[in-house]
């Protein structure tokens, strides 16, 4: 480790926007100019790096990569070793300036003009045998005499002599600079010599010559890309934010060679975890309505909620079977996508609907509107076509441990039947202590017949980060997995807004703490031992649900990757092997009390 | 079939105004029987439906007949109750549920078909129809969302085609 650190001629990468451009490639230089150094014999060279002057067997590629992990997170932490001169001579790509970039990349691999452009090569003593190699062996891949052969160029500031004195940090940064430059408007251009002080980039420093081009393997990376987001939530876990966020730099770079769920993925993930490396934290009280929106694009694009809906209802409906007044009490209205199904079915009854009131509890939106109301309004309008009686009744609180079971006016038991519903609702309650406790008491004192619950499969509420992390990954790689895989192609704009209605869960998942996270999932296991221990039996949603389930998710084209399954009574849909959601229903009592 | 249908009839007009005028017109036409007409497009499946539906204007008023559609939702399943007629009357006709929401839901079903399930389609159907109604319902709405005039989302992934 210690001669890594003597033949460092690289830099670190500190990018000034969110665009990253982590070069631990340039480390990567000198380890492979080591390795070049001792002499490997030329037999299994890794070609690409051949072409550029450095003789690395390709067998050595892996060791090699592995050692451009290790020293950057050395790079990271060993800022104070003597090696801060790093940290000033930094590399700043602009990240909007695209063309640039690959400009300057395809000149390293036509041979960079100058080694000089390296300042750290010249900076460290320790080094200075090796410049020389650097030079000769970045000379000795030009020779392409292309327009990106900046010698051609009159003058000093393109490319100047290569026995120019590094006098100051400046006069480098003035080179790079009108590289920079020259490379986004392109070769040959007049406008070649301009005034670096004119730079508006701060800071902009461009380094070339230590940036092979080697081709990426993308499955390789996807490999890397899973290692460094572990990485990076390691580093956070043991609260080392720099190298932390050294490692969600390199997961940009990473996650740009993948495609489709993955990079998505891996980019919800990255920005969750800067977001908590940097303390800016997601608000989550984002106008509701807004939420609703993605909820619904969410609802449209895969069935993971149709499946909660479809198979809570027919737990209900079940329940309901001889009832003349039935009472629902949904424990997040949002739109009210649930109920007309559950209220067609009802009017569809072999002996007449019953009358049929439905409680919707919701968040409070912002300015006047009551959307409470309106979704009421709507289930009325339905009711009245299909012939139900309807009764609607809209709470707005802020949680649901403000709602007290009396503010419901429940009929007695003779007179009405009562269901509870939650979807998604009962996990933000772990965020506080004692609210869940509130909750199912206020529960219990509505007597419902039945209550059904659906939740995320997934452990989300450990007390340690990283195993939170790991788990989330998982999870939310399933997820995204099955959007992508399923083979319904709805409009972009469906899709993405689906996948961010589940980027604010990432976030809130990897970013927040406290009181502020509220995606605090649990498995069905955990979930089971609360309802009963809470004095709640299970009710086993029965045969017609996992029939009508199969059928909803047949219909989904890719029906192939979601599965449902039986488990202990309750109803799990996954993709492939995954359970990603479970069914769940409850009645208050011991299995003795009736069946 | 509609075609020679209509040129059959013209010939035999023409036959007769030539020929036997003072024979009275004994001869059958169809147009003549709305019954028997509805009896036969009754037994035809919904592309036949609608092919009917474009070959003159009574057979298109016919072809728009409820019951002609509740028997293309309900073939092979026990014929519904009076309820079921009534509900999905009022949620927009049975052209509207077998063309929106049973055909794509047979379509889509059709390579794990077992006979017993097909009263769990036509069910499944309705649900989806009932759901779409919902949506398509206008009314003050907040967030802005047309809900009234936009295309029936919550039924989007029955319109897309299988990539078997």
């Amino acid at each position: 480790m210690k001669r890594n650190h003597r033949e460092i001629s690289g830099t670190t990468d500190y990018s000034c926007g969110s665009g990253s451009r982590a070069d631990s490639s340039s480390i990567g230089n000198c380890i492979k100019e080591k390795l070049w150094e001792e002499d490997h014999d030329a037999g299994g060279m890794d070609e690409l790096l051949a072409v550029l002057g450095y003789k690395v067997r390709s067998s050595d590629m892996a060791d090699v990569a592995q050692k451009l992990e290790m020293l950057e997170m050395v790079m990271g932490i060993a800022q104070e070793d003597g090696i801060s001169h790093l940290s000033s001579d930094t590399v700043h790509y602009n990240p909007s300036d695209l063309s640039g970039w690959v400009q300057s990349m395809l000149t390293e691999l036509n041979g960079p003009p100058t080694p000089n452009l390296d300042p750290v090569l010249v900076n460290s003593d320790p080094t200075s045998s090796n410049p020389q190699h650097q030079k000769q062996n970045q000379s000795r891949v030009f020779n392409d005499d292309s327009e990106y052969d900046l010698r051609a160029i009159p003058g000093v500031a393109a490319y100047p002599p290569s026995n120019s004195e590094p006098d100051s940090e400046s006069t480098r940064k003035r080179v790079k600079t009108s590289m920079s430059s020259s490379g986004s408007d392109g070769y040959g251009s007049d406008s070649f010599f301009p005034s670096p002080q004119e730079n508006g980039i701060p800071g902009a420093v461009t380094e070339f010559s230590t940036r092979p081009v080697v081709l990426i393997d993308s499955q390789e990376t996807g490999v890397r890309l899973v290692h460094t987001l572990m990485a990076s939530a390691e580093a956070v876990q043991q609260d080392n934010l720099k190298l932390a966020d050294a490692l969600v730099k390199h997961i940009g770079l990473l996650a740009a060679s993948q495609t489709g769920a993955m990079r998505k993925v891996a980019t919800y993930f990255a920005e969750a975890l800067a977001r908590r490396i940097y303390r800016i934290f997601p608000q989550d009280s984002l106008d509701p309505s807004y939420t609703d929106i993605l909820l619904m694009h969410f609802y449209e694009t895969c069935p993971y909620l149709k499946f909660a809906h479809f198979t809570a209802n027919q737990a209900i409906l079940e329940a309901f079977a001889t009832a003349n007044r039935v009472h629902v009490i949904d424990f997040g209205l949002k739109q009210g996508m649930q109920w007309p199904a559950l209220m067609q079915a009802l009017a569809l009854r072999p002996g007449g609907p019953p009358a049929f009131r439905l409680t919707g509890i919701g968040p409070p939106h912002p300015g006047n509107t009551d959307a409470l109301q309106q979704v009421g309004w709507k289930l009325a309008q339905l009711a009245e076509t299909i012939g139900i009686e309807f009764e609607f009744r809209g709470f707005v609180v802020n949680s649901l441990a403000d709602m007290e079971a009396e503010m419901l006016e429940i009929r007695p038991l003779e007179v009405e039947v009562v269901a509870v519903n939650s979807v998604f609702e009962l996990h933000r309650l772990l965020a506080r202590p004692g609210w869940l406790d509130k909750v199912v008491s206020s529960i219990k004192a509505m007597k419902p017949k039945i209550l059904t619950v659906v939740e995320q499969e997934a452990n989300h509420n450990g007390p340690i980060f990283l195993d939170r992390f790991t788990e989330a990954l998982h999870f939310y790689s399933s997820l995204f997995d099955s959007l992508e895989g399923s083979g319904v192609t709805p409009s972009s704009q469906d899709l993405a807004m689906s996948e961010l209605y589940l980027g604010r869960q990432i976030c809130n998942v990897v970013a927040c703490e406290g009181m502020d996270r509220v995606e605090r999932h649990e498995p069905l296991t955990q979930w089971r031992t609360r309802m009963e221990t809470a004095g709640f039996s299970p009710v086993h949603l029965g045969s017609n649900a996992y029939k009508q389930a199969n059928m909803l998710l047949a219909l989904f084209a890719g029906g192939d990757g979601y599965r449902v399954e039986e488990n202990n009574g309750c109803l799990t849909l996954g993709w492939h092997t995954r359970p990603l959601i479970a069914t769940s229903a409850w009645r208050l009592g011991t299995t003795e009390s009736g069946l | 079939m509609a075609q020679n249908h209509h040129r059959g009839c013209h010939r035999r007009n023409h036959q007769e105004t030539v020929g036997e005028t003072e024979e009275k017109r004994s001869k059958f036409f169809i147009n003549d029987h709305a019954d028997i007409l509805i009896e036969i497009l009754k037994r035809l499946d919904g592309r036949s439906l609608c092919v009917a539906a474009s070959v003159c204007r009574l057979w298109c008023a016919i072809a728009r007949n409820n019951s002609l559609w509740e028997n293309l939702c309900f073939r092979n399943v026990s014929p519904p109750t009076s309820s079921v007629r009534s509900v999905v009357l009022a949620l927009g006709g049975y052209k509207r549920l077998y063309v929106g929401c049973v055909r794509p839901v047979r379509s889509l079903l059709g390579r794990v078909r077992r006979a017993s399930m097909a009263r769990d389609e036509v069910q499944l159907s309705l649900s989806l129809f009932c759901v779409d109604y919902y949506e398509r319902l206008g009314g003050r709405n907040s967030n802005g969302r047309l809900v009234g005039e936009s295309s029936p989302s919550s039924l989007m992934f029955l319109c897309k085609p299988v990539n078997v």
